[in-house]
């Protein structure tokens, strides 16, 4: 089967996009990783079931880990706030995150023939599941404003090689999709 | 008694200001800074849904926040701020807020 030529918009709610097998593979794959390195910030230590019942969690520090922090960033500068705002919204954030990679998780599974259609809301789902993908993989490979040259010229048999081939794929992808979201005239 | 002539027209912004000086918090902002992960048009499009802003304006802003490291890009009461941050978070922007007489 052909590789994709990314997401086209069918009318005013309709985004499609055709899937070959092994790139519905390595998004199952990556979305499945997201889910697991969300799943390593459960709450194991909250027993409080009224806490647990509204969304208050037993984190108020940072994530140690680079790639869950910037999944759950600060929102705030100061140490104090950010600690208080992430004790009753870090949990909300993390089932949002988690809700957005299982969405791209069941329906590439459900897509026998590998047609996608999206609605607006499920697009939605998408850009910020692809995003977590690609914030994950870019901090992986330390991406910064002046590391694209380098990671460019990276040997064939860099394991990061691949890495990068994926991540810069993955935002092409999410670009054909937002461009299909921006384009109002349906063409 | 004096009569008005017209109503006194005021716009969005000034009232919004009125308002804010008005309720006990002072307005807090909405930054978005510079990551080198999330793509222009991405962060456009973010603007665009969750703000509702024009595609000019979320493309200036995009463009702020790509040359200068940094943007406001929303100002107003605490709880909607971070009603926000939260929101950008959802998408994977690198969002904070502050006092805007802090920043």
């Amino acid at each position: 089967m052909a590789l994709t030529e990314g997401f086209h918009r069918h009318g005013s709610d309709a985004f499609i996009a055709n899937f070959a097998e092994t790139e519905r593979e390595v998004l199952v794959n990556l979305v499945q990783q997201i889910i697991e390195i969300l799943a390593e910030r459960h709450d194991h230590t909250n027993d409080d079931p009224l806490a647990a019942l509204v969304g208050i969690t037993a984190h108020d520090s940072p994530p140690d880990d680079e790639v869950l922090l910037r999944l759950l960033p600060n929102a705030y500068q100061d140490g104090v706030d950010a600690a208080e705002f992430r004790r009753y919204t870090e949990s909300t954030l993390r089932g949002k995150k988690r809700a957005h990679a299982m969405s791209i998780r069941v329906m590439l599974l459900s897509a026998s023939d590998g047609e996608v259609t999206l609605d607006f809301e499920s697009a939605q789902a998408w850009l910020g599941g692809l995003n977590d993908v690609r914030l994950a993989l870019g901090v992986r490979l330390k991406v910064d404003q002046n590391s694209h040259e380098e990671l460019e010229l990276l040997a064939p048999d860099d394991p990061m090689r691949a890495v990068y081939a994926v991540y810069t794929w993955l935002g092409w992808l999410q670009e054909t999709l937002v461009e299909a979201l921006m384009d109002e005239d349906g063409s | 008694m004096g009569k008005l002539k017209s109503q006194p027209t005021v716009s969005e912004e000034t009232a919004a200001e009125i308002s804010a000086i008005f309720t006990s918090d002072r307005p807090w902002v909405v930054i978005v800074w510079d990551d080198p992960i999330n793509l222009m048009t991405y962060v456009t499009y973010v603007f665009i849904t969750v703000f509702g802003f024009t595609k000019e304006k979320a493309t200036e802003l995009m463009l702020q926040v790509h040359n200068e490291g940094k943007a406001k890009v929303a100002k107003g009461a605490r709880e909607e701020m971070e009603r926000y941050v939260q929101r950008l978070h959802e998408y994977g922007l690198w969002a904070t807020l502050a006092r805007e007489d802090q920043i």
